[in-house]
């Protein structure tokens, strides 16, 4: 019985006007933006090896200690979910005279888009009248007569309004799939297509959400036009809202110092240290006069040959020639050097403790803002959702996170091998300074490697879990609803 | 006999369950929107005071009190500038860009109300005007009087529409009074005729969708079929083009991303200052003039070019009276996009003229916002109730009542 029940139910919507609607919209909007996003992904992943090329060569002519920091700055590939999730958009784009503030007014048009406002509208249109329809045709109380148990109604009904529902919606997918997988330019391995089925049954778990919304307020109604009325204005609430609301009542409700106020404070720190570097570089300078005489003062003729700060070429061209004919004189460049060294590290060290410090705070601070307005949006189904999915695909907030972990794990390798390279060029040349060509060829690369699976797994499974509970509490309150409803 | 039926329509709508529930929700959504909008407002001054205090900065904009009703890119206008190195200019973080949740999700002010709820609202409200009076069988009584056709759906629009549009009035007018006492919110005169054009261009707005959902109820026989088209309408109009529109430009402009333009300019500042210390003085100047040559060029070309992308995106996305929309009531706010170029161009002209002062930014006035392409988004606004005005009164003259 639960068969043919199902199997009414399923023919009923798909031979319905809203399932050919349905059918094709969800097609063509998702085979177009996947194609349109393929593209831009193409066009993206051209410009990121454009950048790292560009990074190469410019490392190769002109990498030198004093702005290798600014030079290194590791590239972020696009996204490999990019013709399917646009990514959010880094610092660097939003921190610039140039950016584009088209996307703060209209959101791209993405997968997300698709599932969130077009797949749930669709959800809840399949489903407001499964229970007010049928009682106002009069067909129900037909139902309900025979010795079918309505637990069986109400269940086949769920069966059978998801299974067509979700035709449309698979059917788009595969045939997204079908062009990224013979596109060459998108080249996906086993964990992203695991990804991208996780990412689908997440989605189902999503539409099946709002059938079982539609459903719920469905037993809860007597006619079909309030029940559409009442899923509307939920949906409005749990889609539109909330999400919407929650960031700006965090930012309300936990405030955070001004990023401005933060960046002053760090200058000021810089400007005392400043003033104390060159008052200890006077310091060391007395020293040496004191203690090398004559030769110190034909080093400081020679404006120290740029050790201390930048000179004109014809200076460090000199002390590299008297250091080369002078071991003397080599010597003492080399103690001047490592004395200052000894004498301003300590305190590089402590103003950038206080500087960390200042930052920590701010960071720490955000990221409890950010905490408070994520939990707060969590009672929206929709924002579960788009955790679920971005995390999945590496298109989210933890993206970003992970992206600086990476660089910074990077960092870790590359700046001991810098330093390892500088002690080299330092005992070679003695005149070699903060400004002198450093040979880098050999550095170890940076390679964006994709968030193991396992990882974004346990990040998303609270979230997932949330859009489940949703499910059964949906399902347990139609159930309610279903059996105390009165047929007539 | 019009105004008979526009009554009977107003008092229809009020005995009706859509519209407390309607009215309930806009009531709740508009009062929740302004008050959050205008917390945010003030947290946006104190980041200007703040800011204030920058003596390197050459302009700061102060968040106008009309970003409460349309934020559009009010946060982006009020960074501080500054002169950066090598002819670029900097520009502050913004206040928000710590917390990311708010790259996820769109601001809640009144525009975004009207522009998506409230569109959807006057949809509702319109899509069982004729469908859903034919299923009863009352529409059939009517016109069996002497009852005009033209007059019974001209009838059936104004009231309709007013009693859709009266309470939505009455609460933002309630909202923008409750706003206005507080000492953090000044509204001059010219803010008092900008909050009067906008809510003036929502009107037109809401009435597009209301038109739109008469027009379906015309071409329909049954109400549920109505709004099935309606919801996809709405969907498509209101998401689907503005959104697409987005991305579709970007296929047919070619740009750089902004992460290659700045890692130029920043390749050709780091190459200049480790060549100049190799070069003497003659050769140092010359460096220098060569490079600055570069980077204007670099930076033209693809301010050129963005420029076509920002073009052809509005062009497209033009075709939804959303998008119209929001660039009329963004601009009119002066939140919008041709407030952020004529910002843009200001500060490039002050780095030209080297004023040292710092640059008196005054946000366009409405006359100027009207000749900047606020006219024709208005025109576009107006085509489209027209349009889907005359195509219902044309479909129901010929509409099968039976």
């Amino acid at each position: 019985m639960l068969k043919a029940i199902i199997s009414r139910e399923f023919l009923n919507n798909i031979l319905n006007l809203r399932f050919m609607m349905g059918l094709i919209l969800c097609v063509i909007i998702t085979v177009v933006c996947i194609i349109i996003l393929a593209h831009d992904y193409q066009q993206e992943m051209a410009d990121y090896n454009l950048r790292v090329n560009m990074q190469d060569e410019f490392l190769s002519n002109y990498a030198h200690r004093e702005r290798l920091f600014w030079m290194i700055n590791p590239q972020k590939p696009p996204e490999r979910f990019r013709p399917l999730i646009i990514g959010i958009p880094g610092k660097e784009n939003l921190e610039s005279f140039d950016d584009n503030p088209l996307p703060i007014l209209f959101s791209p048009l993405d997968f997300l888009f698709i599932v969130t406002i077009i797949m749930s509208l669709l959800a809840i249109l399949f489903s407001y009248d499964a229970i007010t329809g049928e009682r106002q045709s009069g067909t129900l109380r037909l139902v309900v007569s025979n010795s079918i148990p309505r637990t069986k109604i109400l269940f086949g009904k769920l069966v059978g309004g998801t299974a067509g529902l979700l035709i449309p919606f698979i059917l788009s997918l595969l045939v997204g799939a079908l062009y990224i997988s013979v596109n060459p330019a998108i080249q996906w391995d086993g964990s992203a297509w695991a990804e991208f089925l996780l990412l689908t049954l997440a989605s189902s778990t999503f539409i099946t959400l709002f059938y079982l919304l539609g459903l719920m307020v469905s037993t809860f109604s007597r006619y079909s036009a309030a029940s559409i009325l009442n899923c509307l204005f939920l949906w409005i609430l749990l889609i539109l809202v909330i999400p919407n609301m929650c960031p700006y009542i965090s930012a309300q409700l936990y405030r955070i110092p001004s990023i401005k106020e933060t960046e002053r404070l760090d200058d000021e720190i810089s400007r005392a240290y400043i003033e104390l570097f060159r008052q200890r570089e006077k310091e060391v300078v007395k020293k040496f006069a004191g203690d090398y005489g004559k030769l110190f003062s034909e080093f400081e003729s020679m404006e120290f040959g740029g050790v201390l700060d930048e000179v004109e070429p014809k200076h460090r061209k000199a002390a590299q020639q008297r250091a080369a004919a002078d071991p003397e004189f080599k010597a003492m460049m080399n103690a001047f050097r490592n004395e200052l060294k000894q004498t301003l590290i300590p305190i590089w060290r402590i103003k950038a403790e206080q500087t960390n410090k200042l930052w920590e705070d701010l960071n720490t601070k955000a990221a409890s803002q950010t905490k408070l307005a994520k939990n707060l949006a969590c009672i929206s189904p929709f924002v579960n959702f788009v955790y679920v999915a971005r995390d999945l695909t590496g298109t989210g907030l933890r993206s970003l996170d992970y992206f600086e972990n990476t660089k910074e794990e990077y960092g870790k390798q590359f700046w001991p091998y810098v330093e390892k390279k500088i002690q080299d060029a330092e005992k070679k040349d003695p005149t070699f300074t903060w400004d002198s060509f450093l040979d880098i060829s050999d550095r170890p690369r940076f390679v964006f490697k994709e968030e193991a699976l396992k990882d974004k797994l346990n990040e998303v499974l609270p979230y997932w879990g949330i859009l489940v509970l949703f499910n059964v509490v949906f399902f347990a309150a139609a159930f309610a609803g279903f059996m105390r409803y009165d047929v007539r | 006999m019009l105004r008979l039926i526009v009554r009977k329509e107003m008092l229809g709508n009020l005995y009706n369950y859509k519209f407390s529930i309607i009215i309930i929700l806009s009531t709740i959504l508009i009062l929740a929107s302004i008050f959050v909008m205008y917390r945010d407002y003030c947290l946006t001054m104190e980041n200007y005071e703040i800011l204030q205090q920058e003596s390197e900065a050459i302009a700061i904009i102060r968040p106008t009190p009309l970003a409460i009703f349309a934020k559009g890119l009010d946060e982006n206008l009020c960074r501080s500038y500054e002169r950066g190195s090598s002819g670029k200019i900097g520009v502050s973080r913004k206040q928000q860009s710590v917390n990311n949740l708010f790259k996820l999700f769109t601001a809640p002010d009144l525009l975004y109300i009207i522009k998506v709820i409230l569109s959807l609202c006057a949809m509702l409200f319109a899509f069982d005007i004729v469908s859903g009076e034919k299923e009863t069988g009352t529409l059939r009584q009517s016109l069996s009087n002497r009852l005009k056709r033209p007059i019974l759906i001209i009838g059936k629009w104004i009231g309709g529409f007013i009693s859709f549009i009266l309470p939505f009035f009455v609460v933002v007018l309630l909202g923008t009074i409750l706003v206005t006492l507080s000492p953090m919110v000044d509204i001059n005169a010219q803010n008092w005729a900008k909050l009067g054009l906008f809510l003036l261009s929502s009107v037109i707005y809401l009435a597009i969708f209301f038109s739109l959902g008469l027009l379906i109820s015309c071409l329909t026989h049954r109400s549920s079929t109505s709004l099935i088209i309606s919801l996809f309408l709405w969907a498509t109009l209101v998401f689907l083009i503005p959104n697409l529109g987005n991305i579709l430009a970007r296929q047919l402009v070619q740009i750089p991303t902004v992460q290659q333009l700045e890692l130029k300019r920043e390749q050709s500042w780091i190459k200049q200052l480790f060549e100049i210390g190799r070069l003497d003085g003659s050769q140092r100047r010359e460096l220098v003039k060569r490079n600055t040559i570069e980077n204007d060029k670099l930076t033209e070309d693809y301010r050129n070019r963005f420029n076509r992308l920002v073009t052809v995106s509005q062009n497209i996305t033009r075709f939804s009276p959303a998008a119209a929309f929001t660039f009329l009531a963004t601009d009119i706010m002066g939140t919008g996009m041709a407030e952020e170029r004529r910002l843009k161009r200001a500060v490039l002209q002050y780095l030209k003229d080297r004023d040292d002062k710092m640059l008196d930014y005054q946000r366009s006035s409405v006359k100027e916002v009207l000749g900047q392409g606020g006219l024709s988004n208005c025109l576009i606004l107006i085509l489209f109730n027209t349009l889907f005005f005359a195509s219902s009164y044309v479909v129901f003259l010929r509409y099968d009542v039976r």
